[in-house]
């Protein structure tokens, strides 16, 4: 810049302070009702500070997120005592330093204003708040009036120390009733791969794939270990450039970033698999040996034209899936929740995975993972169908006792399975909880728990994509609520009332875990002396427990041949997609993410029905009308949202809105489209079929516009982001290996 | 890194009584700092610098404890950072934590009742709720580190001994206060006056961030 020119910034600053500055800054010198203020606020200083902690700057302790199951290591930063920001921990190879939104949210989580502060009990049919002291001295009543092995334990995914206490505590009780409860789960295709690869929970090695077929396994949202697969996809898509291909009845947020979406029949992508099977043998040469005469002969019958009657999905289609898999190999062929969650969901699962079979690709690009070297620390990983056995056992009188945490299945489980009816067969409910919910609404105990910034733990990832490690749960502060306890205090306490002598020598779940690093084994601790491991776990927020990989190998492939039934009555089928946001619902009351909206419709606080146009157009309905979706177990009203991205004959209403007691930020918002699924399970292993309920749709006549962000769905040709053609792109930068 | 080169200067009595009664600790943090401060003018002026210029009458804020500023950093002469510790250092400038008090008033001054009302707190493990006098609204990001850096640390010829004159630019004169008083106005205009007349940045998002 030469002496004489004067910047724009310069011209402003002038302008602002210089010449007319007296005029302009005058504005600046009303007092503000804040510098009005002297002697409105508190400060407090320290008692006797720590001599690290310096006010205003932030402290960074090392933790485990708890907002899914998927246990991505999490870094919090701490300032004056209070956590204020978490990001992701560099060192987890779980998320190795990402986030997504959901634990990013957890701060409203810990903050939340509904948290519960005080224990409940019932007295006379009303939940009534009383001391810690009164609450429990009624648990330890009726305990001790009780039948101990009928005490019953609902979690959620639960890993790590806590699941050895739950462990211990049940056997000390003499009950095997744990029910494990996830809506969202990976529950069928864990049962296959075990079945068919000996290991439920294999590597999926996106770096190593050239292309990907995934039917309705949402990857980068929902599915198994969100962060760490959105890694690895990024991965898969630089330089060599993957091909991402999704079957789905709705787009998801892995089906948004495919490069081919395949809107299947819903429960038919089995028959669609064995279609590309049968491509792949008579055009690919596959190698029918690794396939018993059995199977090979039903994917005979699955001819082109076949699989399209049955799926709908074009011959051209499936001929084009088939070569993308043959043409970018290694491959990796995978299945989630709308592919699952059928009576048929096994079979679909099974048949994506007798591709990976025909493709080569067990232990290629689905490698073996191996036990958790310590296997009483492995996750215990949840299941819609351990929701049906609660409901059984309840009813039948299997209960008398019933302790509910990490779960909301009076929110989650289908209507007609009757659950709250069942569930007041069982005597005497506990609820251990940060938050009243549908579920604690029903105990007649509640015992409020730490929030997970404030408690103590370990947890097993389920997934554990390089070597095995122990995530570090530690609190990031003290407890914001005197009257609180943590999950693992109760765990210890409940196994003293069982007189489990081992246990009392630990006056909390602190001693007893600090114990418990110390007795790992040599090899684990590096050499360090018990306080140094400890002290070091701590600070990294993890364990490393060594890796003990097998191999994979097939083991038996069984496949029956499914049937499909039209239903004239309810022409159309729910899909009850999971948000990346709100997940099964545990998430709702978080404003952040009421707040964030949809990364697909753009959505917030709401709930929406997702309609292809030319279904919008055959009923007549525009964007923002209410409509009613009525199966044979009730109905629920949303708001149309026309997109291209669902089949015509779907219906997608995500889940996790429709709260009636879930505190001031979710109650009342959006339906549930749980609570209208129709009875029926999957045939093997006893999942709900989620996917799968028939509907019918009606106009209410009432219409609105859609609370949504953004009104527009296209860029009016202003550029805003810019693009470039698939051909243009394959020459230039797509390293040529788009087919 | 200041404390030890002004060991020499004038010893302040009470200083000698710690020794005498043998505070070694005492006298290393307290003594050494409570002298440092010996040559100080009253008004020294504070090089490289122009104050800013406005006036508030503040309200009288009470209290739980009345806390005589001018006697400690007046007629004892202690640097305001011995107690305000964390303003070079962080963002804010800190009240200074109940057992930093309790260094000295375990032995001086215990007989005095506003001592003993400390005492009592800190007996029953607690910290005096203080009322806060001076306030930015949250929206504004203000740093005493920087300004610290700006006319003390970094400041050619001034002499730390007199950093009371740089805290009086926003805080007035609270070496002549009992309890702190607001006397400036610390209004956006009071602040870019004094950042333009000192060449302080002047983009928004330096406070606006």
């Amino acid at each position: 810049m030469s002496g004489n020119d004067i910047n724009r910034r310069d011209f402003l600053k002038f302008m602002g302070l210089g010449g007319v500055g007296a005029a302009t800054l005058s504005g600046c010198d009303m007092p503000t009702t804040v510098t009005l203020e002297e002697g409105k606020e508190k400060v407090v200083s320290y008692l006797a500070p720590e001599e690290y902690v310096i006010p205003g700057i932030g402290v960074w302790y090392a933790s485990t997120c708890q907002q899914c199951p998927s246990s991505c290591g999490i870094h919090g930063r701490v300032r004056e005592g209070r956590v204020l920001k978490v990001e992701g921990n560099p060192e987890s190879s779980v998320n190795g330093g990402g986030l997504c939104q959901m634990a990013h949210a957890g701060l409203q989580s810990h903050y939340n204003p509904d948290r519960l502060r005080k224990p409940l009990i019932r007295k006379g049919g009303t939940l009534t708040e009383v001391s810690w002291k009164e609450a429990w001295a009624v648990v330890e009543e009726k305990l001790a009036a009780s039948d101990s092995a009928k005490t019953g334990w609902m979690t959620g995914t639960v890993s790590g120390h806590q699941a050895v206490l739950l462990d211990a505590l049940q056997e000390a009780n003499g009950s095997n009733k744990h029910y494990v409860y996830e809506a969202i789960n990976n529950s069928v295709g864990e049962s296959v791969n075990k079945a068919m690869l000996g290991e439920a929970t294999p590597r999926y090695r996106f770096d190593k794939a050239q292309s990907i077929l995934s039917f309705g396994a949402d990857f980068l949202g929902t599915w198994v270990s969100p962060v760490h697969f959105s890694k690895e996809y990024a991965e898969f898509r630089t330089g060599d450039r993957g091909v991402l291909m999704v079957v789905e009845p709705k787009m998801t947020l892995t089906g948004a970033n495919a490069d081919f979406w395949v809107p299947a029949k819903p429960g038919t992508e089995g028959v669609l698999a064995l279609g590309i099977a049968n491509v792949l043998l008579t055009k690919h040469q596959a190698d029918a040996k690794l396939l018993p005469a059995s199977v090979r002969k039903l994917i005979s019958e699955y001819n082109v034209a076949k699989v399209t009657e049955v799926t709908g999905v074009g011959g051209d289609s499936v001929v084009k899936i088939t070569n993308h898999l043959k043409n970018h190999a290694p491959s990796i062929v995978m299945s989630g929740a709308s592919a699952h969650e059928h009576e048929n969901g096994y079979f679909n699962a099974t048949a994506a995975m007798v591709l990976n079979i025909l493709l080569g690709n067990v232990g290629k690009t689905i490698e073996s993972s191996g036990a958790m070297p310590d296997v009483k620390l492995a996750s215990k990983t949840g299941s819609s169908s351990a929701a049906m056995r609660l409901a059984a056992d309840a009813d039948k009188g299997a209960l008398e006792t019933l302790f509910i945490t990490g779960a909301n299945p009076v929110f989650t489980v289908p209507s007609y399975v009757g659950l709250v009816d069942k569930l007041a067969k069982v005597p005497f409910k506990v609820s251990l909880t940060s938050f009243m919910d549908e579920t604690a609404a029903l105990s007649d105990v509640i015992l409020p728990l730490l929030s997970s910034y404030e408690d103590w733990g370990t947890t097993a990832a389920a997934y554990q994509p390089t070597e095995k490690v122990i995530g570090i749960q530690q609190p990031l502060m003290q407890p914001l609520y005197a009257e609180t306890k943590g999950f693992g205090d109760v765990l210890l306490d409940l196994l003293k009332i069982q007189g489990a002598e081992q246990y009392g020598a630990y006056t909390d779940y602190y001693s007893y875990l600090q114990n418990a690093l110390y007795s790992l084994p040599a090899s684990v601790k590096q050499g360090l002396s018990d306080a140094d491991f400890w002290h070091d776990s701590l600070k990294k927020g993890l364990i490393k427990v060594g890796d003990a990989k097998g191999s994979l190998s097939v083991k038996t492939i069984d496949l029956t041949a499914p049937s499909f039934e039209d239903n004239a009555d309810f022409p159309m089928v729910l899909a009850p997609s999971a948000r990346q946001g709100l997940w099964d619902g545990r998430l709702a009351n978080i404003p952040w993410l009421q707040e964030a909206p949809d990364q697909i419709t753009k959505i917030f606080w709401d709930s929406w029905a997702e309609l292809h146009p030319s279904t919008a157009k055959k009923f007549g309905v525009k964007e923002g009308d209410v409509i009613q979706v009525e199966s044979d177990q009730g109905s629920i009203e949303a708001q149309v949202y026309i997109y291209k991205g669902v089949h015509p004959d779907v219906v997608a209403v995500p889940m996790g809105q429709g709260h009636e007691n879930y505190g001031r930020y979710a109650t009342n918002l959006g339906v549930n489209p749980l609570k209208i699924l129709s009875p029926g399970t999957d045939k093997v292993t006893g999942e709900i079929a989620a996917h799968a309920t028939r509907v019918r749709i009606s106009k209410t006549g009432k219409s609105s516009d859609l609370a949504r962000l953004g009104g527009s769905e296209t860029q009016v040709g202003r550029k805003l982001v810019s693009t470039v053609s698939a051909d243009v792109f394959r020459r230039t930068e797509g390293g040529g290996n788009v087919a | 890194m200041f404390a030890s080169i002004y060991l020499t200067s004038r010893q302040h009595p009470r200083g000698r009584s710690f020794m005498g009664r043998g505070f070694a600790v005492l006298f290393a943090m307290v003594f050494s700092m409570v002298s440092l401060l010996g040559a100080a003018n009253v008004h020294a002026e504070v090089p490289n610098a122009i104050p800013p210029i406005g006036t508030h009458n503040g309200e009288d804020v009470p209290q739980p404890i009345e806390f005589p500023h001018d006697i400690h950093a007046d007629v004892n002469e202690i640097n305001c950072m011995y107690c305000h510790t964390y303003a070079r250092r962080s963002k804010v400038a800190g009240i200074p934590p109940t057992s930093k008090c309790m260094g000295c008033h375990s032995v001086v001054a215990t007989d005095k009742p506003r001592i003993q009302k400390l005492t009592e707190y800190w007996e029953n493990k607690q910290s005096p709720d203080w009322n806060k006098v001076h306030d930015v609204p949250d929206f504004v990001h203000f740093t005493h580190e920087k300004h610290l850096k700006r006319f003390v640390f970094e400041n050619e010829g001034m002499d730390v001994d007199n950093v009371s004159e740089v805290c009086a630019f926003c805080h007035g004169d609270v070496k002549k206060m009992t309890v702190a008083n607001k006397t400036k106005p610390l209004t956006m205009g009071f602040c870019v006056r004094c950042h333009e007349a000192n060449d302080g940045p002047s983009d928004c998002w330096k406070c606006h961030k």
